[in-house]
């Protein structure tokens, strides 16, 4: 190690006697900020930074001996454990099956609510969007685990009593850890983020200044062409946040997982947020320094794809 | 209503085409728009009317009852023991993580912008940072210890110290967004007057930012109020817990859980927040436009 210079530590202290004379000096404007500060480094920060480093140590939880310093050897386990990969696939492919619909459909929806003249029903179509932004997290998953109930569930009922398209014996299992579990939590997704990405999308139609369709039109342009050439690029940067921070969302779901599909491995939920549930809760004596890992590694995983994703986006515009 | 607008489009006649020809546009367009209202209004309803439906009817699955029970709604608090205590955890948790992250969301968004703390940028920043990571799902393994420590498991009242947390940095800048659109000069005019930070934030700038705390008031409770994660992990025990976390577990169908006394407890526990949206609606979009969109 190399000692720093005199000069060096000259800069320091200077550099520390400013930085306390304007904490003295911002104390009252830091009594503002210390409420938010303590739950944020509490409950946020301290946390991560926890898990951070029980991730390199083999700490289990229900045992009183001390956690012991590992390196990467909780990494290394995890990532040559084939669970870890199809796990992070499963999260993939859940965020392949939500992330179009998430986004084109209220796309759609937003380019033809936007036409409406009538402010009564555009103000009436905009509370109903919104109806399912309000519903709480957990409650929507309590309507659609009734939604696509085997027996008793209206969708079965439609297919099975109302068209006859199955019979009971073969109506489909949505939910419980079958093939259709991801497509129907990823179809719940999205009717619950349609109303809410909508508005997002109006919002930014609202910003596009009126003459412009118009002379695009005036200049022989037809309705797809305007889309394609006047609408759609002035929605992109709305288009690139809601990508990047759905993105995010659908990789780290994990309460409709818990809900709908359980602890068993088999199941496409079972994807790297159950994965590093099940190991820090439920498994031998919370192994949590692996779990720290798997979470570690799945989160890594996530930023890595976000910051490529925020990228490209930038760098077309 | 929708069907009143084409009609009245209809009325700026063109001759030649027919009326539907002349409109096909307009009544496509309705028509898929209603399309997906339905969709977003038809689980709802269907919750709604099972509800109300008699057992019969509840077993026999079609969509609009013979008879109607609205005896279910009185039931339910009668014959389910845990119900009034699952409530009343839900109703006091959320209002103390509602208040809890507004107080503490006002004076950062406003001390971030007002007072401009050197080293506020720091703050923003990480502020942001923990918006694209995971951190919900990571920090839960250490937040069961934190709360062991203090002796909080199993404690619906200890619930509501990570709560305040899950949408503490999205309020903050929401606030902060809205807090920049009070000029400074307003605030300095104020200190000029000799109005303290405290006076001037309240009588000053809150009026001001009135409609930004809307929505972060909307935020925060649609999320304490259906919290899944930390509640099933940090509680054990039945009466512990909100009434989501109950709803959640309930086997529908089975003993006291009958469907139509699943859909009454259902529609207690949804309607707060839909009511309360609706009168809201007109601040909540305002708000949503200066704190989101522009912020």
């Amino acid at each position: 190690m190399t000692y720093a210079s005199a000069a060096e530590i000259d800069a320091r202290q200077e550099r520390a006697t400013r930085v306390f004379d304007t904490l003295r000096g911002d104390a009252r404007t830091w009594l503002f900020l210390v409420p938010a500060l303590l739950f944020f480094i509490g409950y946020q920060a301290y946390p991560i930074i926890r898990v951070i480093w029980i991730s390199f140590t083999d700490y289990q939880y229900l045992t009183n001996e001390p956690a012991n310093w590992v390196g990467l050897a909780n990494y290394a386990a995890a990532l040559s454990d084939p669970l870890m990969w199809v796990s992070l696939w499963r999260a993939a492919l859940f965020t392949i099956l939500f992330l179009p619909g998430c986004i084109i459909l209220p796309l759609i929806l937003a380019i033809l609510i936007d036409r409406i003249s009538n402010p009564y029903l555009a103000t009436v179509y905009r509370v109903i969007l919104l109806i399912p932004a309000v519903i709480p997290s957990t409650l929507v998953f309590v309507l659609w685990k009734w939604m696509y109930n085997f027996q008793s569930g209206p969708i079965n009922h439609f297919l099975v009593n109302t068209t006859g398209w199955f019979e009971l014996q073969n109506a489909p299992q949505w939910l419980g850890g079958t093939a259709l579990t991801l497509p129907a939590i990823a179809a719940m997704e999205v009717w619950w983020g349609l109303g809410y990405h909508t508005i997002f999308f109006l919002a930014g139609l609202a910003a596009i200044p009126k003459d412009l369709p118009e002379a695009a039109r005036i200049d022989g342009a037809n309705e797809w062409q305007l889309f394609w050439h006047v609408t759609l690029p002035r929605l992109m940067p709305i288009m690139m946040i809601l990508v990047v921070l759905r993105f995010g969302t659908a990789m780290a779901v994990i309460d409709e997982y818990l809900i709908f599909g359980g602890f068993n491995r088999d199941s496409p939920t079972y994807t790297w947020t159950i994965f590093m549930y099940d190991q820090a809760f439920k498994l031998g004596l919370w192994r949590q320094g692996y779990a720290a890992a798997i979470g570690m590694i799945g989160s890594i995983a996530m930023m890595i794809v976000m910051i490529l994703l925020l990228r490209i986006f930038r760098t077309r515009g | 209503m929708a069907v009143a607008d084409i009609a009245s489009a209809g009325t700026e006649s063109m001759p030649r085409q027919s009326w539907f020809t002349r409109n096909l546009a307009v009544i496509l367009r309705h028509g898929i728009i209603n399309f997906f209202m339905i969709v977003i209004l038809l689980p709802l309803a269907w919750v709604l009317i099972m509800s109300v439906k008699s057992r019969p009817d509840a077993m026999r699955g079609d969509f609009w009852p013979r008879k109607f029970d609205f005896t279910t709604y009185g039931y339910v608090f009668q014959k389910i023991e845990t119900l009034p205590v699952n409530m009343w955890n839900s109703i006091y948790v959320t209002a103390g993580t509602v208040l809890l992250t507004t107080v503490c969301a006002v004076l950062a968004g406003y001390a971030l912008v007002h007072m401009r703390p050197r080293g506020g940028g720091i703050v923003v920043a990480a502020l942001l940072a923990s918006l694209y990571f995971p951190t919900r799902v990571v920090s839960i393994i250490s937040i069961y210890e934190i709360q062991n420590s203090l002796g909080l498991i199993n404690s619906t009242m200890g619930l509501i110290l990570p709560y305040v947390t899950l949408n503490l940095a999205i309020s903050i800048l929401i606030m902060r967004s809205v807090f920049q659109l009070v000029p400074h000069e307003v605030i300095e005019a104020a200190k000029v007057d000799g109005a303290g930070p405290w006076r001037t934030l309240l009588t000053i700038a809150l009026p001001m930012a009135r409609n930004g705390l809307v929505v972060i008031f909307i935020v925060n409770f649609v999320t304490a109020w259906g919290e899944f994660l930390l509640c099933s992990t940090l509680t054990n025990d039945q009466e512990a817990r909100t009434m989501p976390v109950v709803l959640a577990g309930a086997q529908g169908g089975l003993g006291q859980w009958t469907w139509p006394n699943l859909a009454a407890v259902y529609m207690i526990v949804v309607m707060p927040g839909i009511i309360a949206f609706t009168f809201a609606q007109k601040l909540f979009f305002k708000g949503l436009a200066e704190g989101v969109v522009k912020g």
